[in-house]
């Protein structure tokens, strides 16, 4: 009886000791391992922004968190998602709102070693075309790409390849990859090899990666939305107008980026300075209505949605500053 | 008996030789770049300069508490209804169906809800972790506690041990050989499970490093962050052994 006792005792000591903590600190997830695309985090935690407001945030970086629903349920206050998301997430009931644009451009293209001359979507017809999967903002990027081409999935062969573009790219295993646009041309381009890069943006505005929050913060406690919008942003203008400061400080938020190679390096710095464009931060987090019908349009075709929704809902500029 | 034990030693070193000869010279006869396969000098000279800025042994000690706590707990449950299903056939019956599901389902599909349910910090990895540790374990226990003879059985019943008695002088004993069988089995599963929750989303551990590497072409440290890993199951699989030599002496002598 005694030995049960103690195994009892054993395995809840081990639990109890591991359970998570609960605290007020602002987690923000982001969907992503640490890179130097979130350099504007790092300044706003570093050069105390969010502190000036009173607000102590804290990154999480759990690929998979299912930051729409946790923020949706009100486990989390806060999170960065990719604008399709917020519909997916409302079409499901969840209340969350879309409050500041990140990225004003969407960051998903279609790379290509120049030798192949893809450089419209016409031209991915009958090629073999990489992806990471059928799914996120790389499928939605890709069949926005497709339908500015009047293409279908059929007039090509496309691949589920996992986040291996660069390398499939390099070793000729695919004619073209679905890519994010400021990261693996910079790698392809730093190996020494020509790239010929499609851009969403530039056939279709879609709403890109922005802070999203819920309905039930905006209506208990507006002032903490409007303080984490306004610290945000003024981290996304202070890291455009300061690259080289804002890799600095991304060194000591970004497990191994000090540690690089001198190449390597230099392949992150033109991540962070390709980040800077799609972000346009001039724009001051503002979100484009006809994004939102662009991103609502593509949604309802590709049968993820099933009605459209109200999208007046599902955005808000009304946390900006003035 | 020496001279035996040394040629065996010999014959590992140039296995281990013979390993790297080819990796250098697929990387050197296929002119791969470092972001496809880095040479096992690369690897050896980031695996110098990880150990040196502290960063692998603080991940290696991340992830080493994630499977000793994971292990551990597994470990312990799974021992513990095992003893139960082997004392009661109604227990076995009900539980067997659910227990067998269990182990249909992969672990890589429910370890992001592990996350999101439990949260990023250590737990949800220690429970995944302990998840895949736990059948195995389970299953060496009831076959174990079954195996016991029955005239042993006989002779312990006729006297009157309790059942305390009889767990502690007869059935443990008796079913330690395949017990540790299932430790041997846990003890490298259970680096896997921690890593599966750490690659879905963690902070520290080796997992998360080979993600970061991964995540900026460091493929060099991606392969630092695996030889770990490898080594880390080496570890706990002798460390099982050497418990075995100790625990069963009795059984070799």
């Amino acid at each position: 009886m005694k030995f049960r006792i103690v195994i009892i005792i054993a395995i809840f000591g081990i639990l109890a000791g591991c359970a998570p903590k609960e605290s007020d600190i602002i987690r923000l997830p982001v969907g992503f391992i640490p890179n130097v695309q979130f350099a504007p985090l790092y300044v706003a935690i570093e050069k105390g922004f969010y502190e000036d407001e009173g607000l102590l945030v804290e990154m999480d970086y759990n690929m998979e968190t299912d930051s729409v629903a946790l923020v949706g349920a009100g486990e989390l206050q806060f999170a960065v998602v990719s604008g399709e998301q917020v519909l997916l997430g409302r079409a499901q009931g969840l209340p969350v709102v879309y409050v500041m644009a990140w990225y004003q451009q969407f960051p998903v293209g279609v790379a290509s070693l120049a030798d192949q001359n893809i450089t419209t979507p016409q031209d991915l017809r009958g090629k073999r075309v990489g992806i990471p999967g059928l799914y996120g903002a790389s499928y939605i990027g890709f069949k926005a790409l497709l339908n500015a081409g009047g293409l279908e999935e059929k007039d090509l062969t496309l691949d589920s390849i996992g986040f291996t573009q660069t390398e499939a790219l390099a070793d000729g295993l695919e004619d073209a990859a679905v890519v994010y646009i400021s990261n693996e041309p910079n790698k392809l381009r730093a190996e020494g090899f020509d790239v010929n890069v499609i851009a969403v943006s530039d056939y279709l505005s879609l709403v890109a990666n922005g802070l999203i929050t819920s309905e039930e913060m905006i209506a208990k406690r507006p002032e903490t939305v409007r303080a984490m919008v306004r610290a945000t942003l003024k981290g996304i203008q202070y890291a455009a107008q300061h690259p080289d400061e804002a890799f600095a400080i991304s060194e000591k938020y970004v497990e191994n980026l000090a540690n690089l190679s001198d190449e390597d390096k230099d392949v992150q710095r033109q991540v962070l300075a390709d980040s800077i464009q799609l972000w346009q931060a001039e724009l001051d987090g503002l979100s484009d209505p006809a994004a939102w019908e662009n991103m609502q349009e593509l949604l309802l075709q590709m049968e993820l949605l099933t009605e459209p929704l109200d999208l007046t809902a599902a955005f808000t500029n009304g946390f900006l500053p003035e | 008996m020496r001279s035996k034990q040394k040629r065996k030693y010999f014959s590992i070193l140039i296995a281990l030789l013979a390993f790297l000869l080819v990796w250098a010279g697929l990387v050197r006869l296929l002119e791969l770049p470092a972001f496809i396969l880095p040479s096992p000098l690369q690897v050896g000279g980031r695996f110098i300069r990880a150990l040196a800025d502290g960063t692998l042994a603080r991940h290696t000690a991340a992830t080493l508490l994630e499977v000793i706590s994971g292990l551990a707990s597994g470990v312990l449950f799974a021992t513990f209804l095992g003893y139960l299903l082997s004392k009661s056939a109604l227990l076995e019956n009900v539980l067997q169906p659910f227990l067998v599901a269990s182990q249909a389902i992969p672990t890589v599909a429910i370890a992001p809800l592990m996350v999101i349910w439990f949260g990023p910090g250590i737990f949800s990895k220690v429970l995944i972790c302990a998840m895949i540790v736990f059948f195995p374990v389970l299953v060496n226990t009831v076959v174990g506690l079954r195996a016991v003879p029955d005239h042993l059985r006989d002779l312990i019943c006729s006297l009157r041990a309790s059942r305390w008695q009889t767990l502690k002088l007869l059935e443990f004993p008796a079913a330690l050989p395949v017990l540790l069988g299932g430790l041997r089995i846990g003890a490298t599963l259970s680096v896997i499970g921690a890593v599966v929750g750490e690659l879905v989303g963690a902070d520290r551990g080796l997992g998360f490093l080979i993600n970061v590497g991964r995540g900026q072409y460091d493929t060099a440290l991606v392969f630092v962050g695996v030889f770990t890993l490898v080594i880390l199951a080496l570890l706990l699989y002798s460390a099982v052994i050497l418990l075995e030599k100790r625990l069963l002496r009795w059984q070799t002598d």
